[in-house]
């Protein structure tokens, strides 16, 4: 069942910027990239480094695994360098009244 | 590694001290030589910051890559040293190592360019004569640099490149770029990281679709410096359908103080591509050779690794293939000599992605003189990767009762409709089969050679035939005075 969850303002996550959300056992990183939010699992396909953590590059919307520097695609969860072959899992951001929402399984 | 010409034969030794003598027991006059250092920058010991920035500016780099190399600094000074793999890293000094020595100019596209220091120890090693006889390309790489690169005409004329990786970032930038590091992230392991930030030299090869590069590139290392670092980068595109057999070799003289050799190497296959990369590593037993080898291999693509470790003081390497494509082949033959005060930490890694996938990975090590022989594996198959096939085959001979051989595979499967074979074993020369080929009238010594020889003969007919004599007669000298 899909389930909405309110992350915050969006006043509160500019761009560049990038936050940690935890929904049940679920850990999601949320990041601003140039006005556009993305949304993905914060666990890296390789060995669960946690992705929230590592470098963040707003220009090329990517999120570098701060354990073995796999670089994943924000807007597809795909990595696109190894030891990760795996895409992690994205999440469908709704912007509404000013607010950043994710829809979760 | 001797590149040599098989024509002529090796000096022969008195026989009186044939017993006293173990695995490259004549190094010292083959490769241990050293030339008086006549160089045009050599850093001080030590890494910095500034240092970093400043090969950045000697190779005249772009801003991207200066960059990335600070980067890769900042999380090479973040990471431990590994705690797995061997004790002897500890014994591992970053600070008492020169970073960048620069011995020439240029790489140069004629011998009678290179400086005539530099050019005389590639003639002592047989380089020029190597390249006339059999090579479709030579690379030779003296301290930080490349002197010497050059690929036959007609080959470039096809659209081959095979350059030095600091010309084929100004020369090819676009193409390097898009592939450089994708492979090997700088912060995949610390080693990969320190590679990254002070990287130097290293061959860069692109192979057009449909090109065979019929006899194989060879690039040659060589270290000459007291307490040097040696770190190329090496890239290799194969593009679709296209074949190259890449080799390698070095070797360096034997110093009391120790040098560290870390290189980071980057194999893409493309669709219905082929690529061997060999491997013919004979460091001098004062190098710590710690190196990150990594492969893709897309759709009908074959990636195979033969690795040879006979030198150094410590080696810890594990080529690996990812097979990304459909029906990709990966292959790695692996084989290690652990003499005296040697530890050689070597095996493979092969990660099946795709469905309907194969690979083998044979390993064989040989221990002698107290000498340590490690395999480490990894197999992992991918949950999509339905129908694949794996075998994983390690084989370790012990030569005498101080000797020592440890196995550490690893196979993970997320998938049930696979066919995954692992075989492993351990033997020592035993009396029994030594007394049966004496009983034949051979010497217990010529019984011994030909056991080791049937034992890595899987690996050494893989091997392109220069070589295969080359590393037999290696062997031979390596089983001198084994016995008794």
């Amino acid at each position: 069942m899909t389930t909405i969850i309110d992350v915050c303002p969006l006043s509160e996550l500019l761009p560049g910027q990038k936050r940690l959300v935890r929904w049940e056992d679920l850990e999601i990183g949320v990041f601003n990239c140039a006005g556009t939010v993305y949304a993905i699992e914060d666990r890296c396909t390789h060995d669960d480094g946690p992705l929230v953590e590592g470098g963040f590059d707003e220009a090329a919307c990517t999120v570098e695994c701060p354990r073995h520097g796999s670089l994943f695609d924000l807007t597809t969860g795909k990595p696109k360098t190894l030891p990760a072959y795996m895409p992690v899992d994205t999440f469908d951001v709704i912007i509404e009244h000013d607010t950043i929402k994710l829809e979760v399984d | 590694m001797a590149i040599f010409d098989p024509t002529v034969a090796p000096v022969p030794e008195p026989d009186e001290n044939k017993n006293l003598r173990g695995i490259n027991a004549d190094y010292t006059e083959r490769y241990g030589f050293h030339d008086a250092e006549n160089y045009l920058y050599k850093a001080p010991k030590g890494l910095t910051r500034e240092l970093v920035a400043k090969i950045s500016e000697f190779k005249s780099e772009p801003e991207w890559m200066r960059e990335f190399r600070l980067k890769a600094l900042d999380y090479f000074l973040a990471r431990p040293m590994p705690t797995w793999g061997s004790p002897m890293l500890a014994e591992v000094d970053f600070d008492d190592i020169h970073y960048f020595v620069r011995a020439s100019e240029r790489s140069e596209r004629s011998w009678d360019d290179v400086p005539e220091d530099v050019k005389k120890t590639f003639d002592r090693l047989g380089i020029p004569e190597a390249e006339r006889k059999f090579l479709s390309g030579v690379g030779a790489q003296y301290e930080s640099e490349v002197v010497y690169h050059q690929v036959n005409e007609s080959l470039e004329k096809q659209g081959v490149i095979f350059t030095d990786m600091d010309t084929a970032l100004r020369e090819h930038e676009e193409l390097l770029r898009e592939y450089f590091a994708t492979i090997i992230p700088p912060n995949d392991n610390k080693l990969a990281a320190l590679n990254s930030a002070v990287w130097s030299g290293g061959s860069f090869v692109y192979v057009p679709p449909g090109v065979h590069v019929e006899m194989p590139l060879q690039a040659y290392f060589r270290i000459n410096t007291e307490s040097m670092g040696q770190f190329e980068r090496t890239l290799i595109i194969a593009d679709e359908g296209s074949y190259v057999h890449y080799v390698e070799g070095c070797t360096a003289p034997t110093y009391s103080s120790s040098s560290l050799h870390s290189a980071v190497v980057e194999l893409v296959a493309k669709p219905g591509s082929r690529i061997r990369y060999t491997t013919v590593q004979n460091w001098s037993t004062n190098v710590f050779n710690l190196v990150t080898k990594r492969a893709i291999a897309e759709t009908d693509a074959t990636v195979e690794w033969v690795d040879c470790n006979l030198g150094s003081k410590l080696t810890m390497k594990y080529p690996s293939v990812y097979l990304m494509g459909e029906r990709a082949h990966g292959e790695i033959l692996s084989i290690a000599f652990a003499g005296a005060g040697q530890h050689q930490d070597a095996g493979g890694k092969i990660v099946h992605v795709a469905p309907n996938t194969t690979s083998n990975i044979f390993a064989k090590s040989i221990s002698k003189d107290g000498g340590r022989g490690s395999y480490r594996g990894l197999l992992e198959i991918a949950k999509g990767a339905h129908g694949s096939r794996s075998k994983v085959v390690c084989d370790a001979l012990l030569l005498d009762e101080e000797s020592r051989s440890d196995t550490y595979p690893t196979i993970r499967i997320d998938n049930d409709d696979v066919n995954v074979g692992h075989e492993a074993t351990v033997s020592k020369v035993g009396d029994d089969q030594l007394y049966y080929l004496m009983s034949h009238g051979i010497s217990e010594e010529e019984a011994s050679k030909l056991i080791v020889n049937g034992f890595i003969e899987p690996i050494t007919k893989e091997l392109p035939m220069e070589y295969a004599v080359e590393m037999n007669r290696l062997i031979e000298l390596q089983m001198e005075g084994s016995i008794g």
